[in-house]
């Protein structure tokens, strides 16, 4: 048999497999999508604009601002693992902040549903405290609970690839500043933060992925409206057996998140060029 | 592309081992529904009948686990498999309609004994279409709003009262939307039979698309009560906060209260109120597939099921279900302490007037949808 026949024949099982059960899936909800009584129309967009403009809004914003908030948390992570002072602290630190990663996300959506209720574990120790009443006291499992959901699940994936680069880097820049008296922060933001850059930025992108695609979460802590992307789609086909307006969501979901990606592959065509 | 996604399927199917004599049982509903099967009723069933080993398959909470037992049908119809690999379902009344109109499901109610012990219309309607015949009644189970009397001394009666007493009251009342769980649904249901008029016709068809603008302004109140009350988590959601004080009342499922009231999980002074002009409730029904592999043992397992004894013990002592059955059959069988505890909060008179059905699916599905552009959006 010749080479290439051979070569192609070896590699047919996994293409078979990744076009059955990828490929295939993928592009009949696209076009499912555009689909309106077995005719090509965008009744299903116009409806899911109609029904969950609110939600799509809601699902950006949210995503957006949970991802800069890991920027921010795993930044201060990384920059305290690489230029921390008091190795004790570095050491704990660097064996605490992985945990999360361990849990799934529907566990953290069940354990911050304790945690953040009105009457939760986190308000009665604040009120153990005598930092607030029970009369102040509210509930965060709205928004914000999703936020911190995602923030206390994110962050420390983010901070694994960022820490990482960071330790990487050359260590003499970063002596010779703290020679000239630059102050630790300093050195952070100006000499480690640029080099690092394109790290923290995949990263943060992958986070976007996948937040983009948590169903338990908002199941868990805010099946409410406005909601997640991924609430609402599951609602349109478990209550009204209506794939074209949940492919619709789909392809909403899937042209935000390509938007990102598109990013990161520019990002990583510059880093191979 | 149905097609290439339907042989995929049935590919799945197929290569699942099969052996003689296992009645499969799918169902859907939370996990205590397997338990039952699983705990209960298939023990039950294979010591009367020997060599039988039941396999109950859980499809998952909710329509959505019904939804997931019409698809499998959908596909094993549209690949034309000769037997089937439900021999039993366990499906919401919602989806009875849709498999009877599509010729699934096999005409059995009058080959089994306790068949004619079912006389209550909804075992005959499904929410609009004509099953006679095809459904057994598993239990049948009802909304109400569960309060506090700590904190409600005097429940609201009515949904008029209960729009008063939110307003004294802000974010006390606490329910679940509509996607999370068939509380909420139900409460919106029967705010819609409350406040926008024509519940008869919502409940019994037929259907007319102009009925949906009449609800207009019944929206606008419900948006404007929704802005003062507290959104919950989930039917469990709703509870949960109930239990912790952080709500004082809230719509629920009466099954579900009475078994988180038995295991300690609500506090035992709670109690149920079933407001006027009413809530839906809904039964749960055992159908048979037309196809289904044994299907003299699966009509002779609904027949077991659907017992008095079984209706009985299982149904209404172990799991706090109303029965599906006629209830003076199952009454026989249990104590006074036991069939009572069924009516503590909500007698049979209340039940009666106030326990509505689901409007009918068409309805259904257009007052969601209003629900979605109007309160959600």
């Amino acid at each position: 048999m010749p080479i290439p026949l051979l070569g192609l024949l070896l590699v047919m099982p996994a293409l078979v497999i990744v076009l059955l059960l990828f490929i295939v899936p993928l592009v009949s909800s696209i076009t499912g999508a555009f689909s309106v009584d077995g005719r090509f129309g965008f009744a299903n967009f116009q409806k899911a604009f109609e029904l969950y403009s609110s939600d799509i809004v809601f699902t950006i914003v949210i995503v957006s601002l949970s991802a800069l908030l890991i920027a921010l948390l795993s930044i201060a992570i990384g920059g305290y693992l690489t230029l921390g002072s008091n190795p004790r602290a570095v050491a704990i630190l660097r064996w605490l902040y992985r945990w999360p990663l361990f849990v799934p996300f529907i566990v953290v959506g069940q354990i911050l549903r304790t945690f953040l209720a009105k009457n939760g574990l986190m308000n009665s120790m604040l009120m153990q405290l005598g930092i607030l009443t029970p009369m102040q006291t509210t509930s965060f499992l709205d928004w914000r609970g999703i936020v911190i959901a995602f923030v206390w699940k994110q962050t420390p994936f983010v901070t694994l690839l960022l820490a990482g680069a960071m330790a990487s880097l050359d260590r003499s820049m970063i002596e010779s500043a703290r020679n000239l008296g630059a102050s630790r922060l300093r050195i952070l933001i100006e000499i480690i933060l640029p080099q690092v850059l394109p790290t923290l930025l995949v990263g943060l992108i992958l986070s976007f992925v996948t937040m983009m695609s948590v169903l338990s979460v908002p199941l868990m802590i805010n099946a409410q409206s406005p909601t997640m992307l991924t609430a609402s789609m599951a609602f349109r086909i478990n209550a009204y057996g209506d794939y074209g307006v949940a492919n619709a969501l789909g392809v909403i979901s899937l042209l935000t998140t390509s938007l990102v990606a598109w990013v990161y592959l520019r990002q990583t065509m510059r880093e191979h060029r | 592309m149905k097609t290439v996604a339907y042989s995929i399927l049935l590919l799945g199917l197929t290569t699942s081992p099969l052996m003689a004599e296992e009645l499969t049982v799918m169902t859907a509903g939370d996990q205590n529904m397997v338990d039952y099967i699983n705990d209960y009723l298939g023990p039950l069933f294979e010591k009367e009948n020997p060599g039988v080993k039941v396999r109950a398959v859980g499809t998952g909470p909710g329509d959505a686990g019904s939804q997931k037992i019409l698809e499998r049908f959908d596909a094993q119809a549209g690949a034309n498999v000769a037997t089937w690999d439900t021999d039993v379902a366990v499906v919401h009344e919602k989806f009875v309609g849709p498999m009877v109109e599509k010729h699934y499901l096999e005409k059995y109610r009058d080959k089994i004994e306790s068949g004619k012990l079912v006389t209550r219309e909804n075992a005959k309607m499904a929410l609009g279409t004509n099953v006679d015949g095809y459904v057994m009644p598993m239990f049948n189970s009802q909304t109400a709003l569960a309060y506090n009397p700590a904190l409600v001394p005097t429940p609201p009666k009515s949904y008029d009262e209960l729009v008063a007493w939110a307003k004294q009251n802000p974010k006390q009342f606490g329910y679940n939307g509509i996607k999370g769980g068939a509380s909420g649904v139900s409460f919106v249901m029967g705010w819609i039979y409350a406040f926008a008029g024509d519940g008869d016709k919502l409940q019994n068809g037929p259907f007319d698309a102009a009925e949906a603008e009449k609800w207009g302004p019944a929206f606008a109140k419900l948006k404007d009560f929704t802005t003062n009350a507290t959104l919950t988590p989930g039917n469990a959601g709703t509870l949960d906060l109930l239990s912790r004080g952080e709500i004082a009342i809230g719509p629920v499922w009466v099954d579900m209260f009475y078994s988180w009231k038995a295991t300690g999980k609500l506090p035992p002074d709670m109690k149920l109120v079933l407001p006027s002009p009413g809530m839906p409730g809904q039964p749960m029904h055992y159908t048979i597939p037309e196809k289904a592999a044994h299907k003299e043992l699966a009509e002779k397992f609904v027949n077991l099921a659907t017992s008095p004894e079984v209706q009985a013990k299982g149904i209404v002592e172990r799991f706090n279900w109303y029965p599906g059955i006629d209830a003076q059959h199952v009454q026989a069988k249990l104590d006074k302490a036991t069939w009572d505890k069924l009516f503590t909060d909500i007698g049979p008179a209340d039940l009666a007037k106030n326990g509505k059905a689901f409007p009918i699916a068409p309805y259904n599905k257009a007052i969601l949808e209003a629900y979605e552009r109007q309160v959600g959006n």
